[in-house]
């Protein structure tokens, strides 16, 4: 199996104009505080927008501006910010994390438009850290998930719900107001005004997207975001940064669900360059992984008992008998039937209900869910193995699964 | 569309993976001149450094209330605060009330009457009639 060289993801998203050769002046997030790790972190300032060596960077810095005119706080105000500091050690987010870099995860493209400031290019390589260890996680430990399942269960851990109220239990407040006075350890953006709030139809990326064609499972994999939904800007997708600061200047604010799921990609993100793969894989653990999600609430069966005897004809199974097992009260206002479905003498799954039908169908799914949530013991997941440490498990395959019943 | 999903969101299991303490901020206020304060008033001197430099996850903010008795507040990430009027006491007292107010989550009191609370469904599941042993009458 072919190794997926994370540490060069940083790279790949980044247009050609950024990957320029080092700067003179090194990445001010860093200089200020942790002058003695320069030399340690200097791979990761390829990967990183806010480095490049632009004159404008240093007037806006050097010269004698009215904070009030800047569209953020500056980066020297991260270090003298209490509520900045705070939420650095709520987060016990690693001490290679300087306060510079938490600051500026803090700050929406739509607060500051230049991507030198604002975390537009820290969210995306977040977003893909993220999605990265949501699908493995969630591949091989249900490796019989369905795919619509599996697009819901990435929704729950790593959606942009989930990022909202994760931003919200980290105890994140959001500025009224974004400027460069404000406060660097709140949220900073530019909020969606009630008028400016229409559906703009941006660039999905599907073809033929002018005839609004019914959108597949299969199609959606191909085309689709990780959660299945319509891309919002496929420029967005393809990692350009520059684009993505540069649109939303124009465009009208941002909703404190986007700014937040923003904050919580770019902070994965720069917890990867300035800590590490494995910090980054530990901070995925400890954050997001560690949340309830029961995917057995997740499906939603149209015709379970027709699903089940596909299912048993693809793998050989005797066709599902449904065999009422209990009853009471049949004739009484509320009875209550207990129904099992059998194939041969197995007992593939058991439900109750108020009615014969109802308790079949209970039954189906059940079994469905038995077949469909069945998950290894042990499973190991790719990046168990990646890094060159010798000490690591040896990697096993993961299963695969033909996949769901097609109907 | 044979088989759909619902969508829903992760619920957050403080402690599980990660803790977040839910004290965000403590806000100390004192008056220069009451004999109410004098305790709040060296607290703030001798005490309050080491505090905060032992719970670098609250933002620690010091401001006068002139005529006033002291008070401590504290606001909690979900939303709520928790005001604490340290009058007259002593640094000992003062430090035990910012300790309670750390370790606070924030929500109402409240009288826990089970002694486990779970967001998983029992094992065991609810009685019914059909399973287990048949009764015969």
């Amino acid at each position: 199996m072919k190794r997926l060289r994370l540490d060069r993801w940083g790279a790949q998203f980044l247009p050609p104009q950024y990957q320029v050769p080092r700067p003179r002046v090194l990445c001010p997030y860093q200089q200020a505080s942790h002058d003695h790790r320069i030399q340690h972190s200097t791979r990761f300032y390829r990967s990183t927008p806010a480095i490049r060596d632009t004159p404008d960077y240093e007037d806006s810095i050097d010269l004698a501006t009215p904070l009030e005119q800047l569209p953020s706080p500056p980066p020297k105000l991260a270090s003298s910010s209490a509520k900045l500091a705070a939420l650095h050690a709520r987060l016990s987010l690693p001490s290679k994390l300087p306060l510079h870099t938490l600051a500026r995860c803090l700050v929406d493209a739509s607060a500051d438009p230049s991507p030198d400031f604002n975390n537009s290019s820290l969210a995306i390589l977040g977003s893909e850290i993220l999605g990265y260890h949501t699908s493995e996680y969630l591949l091989c430990h249900y490796p019989r998930l369905p795919m619509t399942v599996l697009f819901a269960a990435q929704y729950a851990y790593v959606g942009p719900k989930a990022l909202r109220s994760m931003t919200l239990e980290w105890g994140v407040e959001v500025a009224a107001e974004p400027g460069g006075e404000v406060d660097p350890g709140l949220l900073q953006l530019k909020r969606l005004r009630p008028e400016e709030a229409v559906i703009q139809a941006g660039e999905t990326g599907r073809p033929n997207q002018q005839w609004a064609y019914r959108r597949g499972t299969s199609s959606r994999i191909v085309y689709d975001d990780q959660f299945g939904d319509l891309k919002k800007d496929a420029t967005t997708a393809s990692g350009n940064a520059m684009v993505v600061g540069s649109s939303t200047a124009q465009g009208p604010g941002a909703t404190d669900e986007e700014a937040s799921k923003n904050f919580v990609r770019a902070l994965v993100g720069a917890v990867y360059l300035h800590a590490g793969r494995a910090a980054a894989k530990r901070f995925f653990e400890q954050h997001f992984l560690s949340r309830q999600l029961e995917l057995s609430k997740l499906f939603d069966f149209k015709h379970a008992p027709r699903d089940l005897s596909r299912l048993c004809a693809r793998e050989g199974f005797e066709s599902p008998v449904a065999r009422l097992i209990s009853e009471t009260g049949r004739l009484s206002r509320h009875p209550v039937f207990v129904v099992g479905v059998y194939s041969g003498n197995d007992k593939l799954g058991e439900g109750a209900g108020a009615s014969l039908d109802e308790a079949r169908i209970r039954a189906a799914a059940a079994a469905l869910k038995g077949w469909y949530l069945y998950s290894p013991i042990d499973a190991m997941v790719p990046s168990d193995v990646e890094g060159g440490d010798k000490e690591k498990k040896k990697w096993e395959p993961a299963m695969i699964d033909i996949g769901e019943i097609i109907t | 569309m044979p088989l759909q999903a619902l969508r829903t969101v992760a619920r957050s299991q403080n402690g599980v993976g990660a803790f977040i303490l839910q004290c965000k901020r403590l806000d100390f206020h004192y008056c220069d001149w009451a004999g109410s304060s004098k305790g709040m008033n060296s607290f703030l001197q001798s005490h309050l450094p080491a505090f905060a430099a032992s719970n670098p996850q609250i933002e620690i903010t010091v401001s006068p209330r002139p005529r006033k008795h002291p008070v401590i507040k504290g606001t909690y990430i979900n939303g709520r605060e928790k005001a604490v009027c340290v009058r007259n006491m002593e640094v000992k007292e003062i430090l035990a009330k910012a300790e309670l107010l750390r370790d606070a989550n924030g929500e109402k009191l409240r009288k826990a009457k089970k002694p486990v609370k779970s967001a998983n469904e029992s094992v065991r599941g609810i009685w019914d009639p059909f399973h287990g042993a048949n009764w015969s009458i």
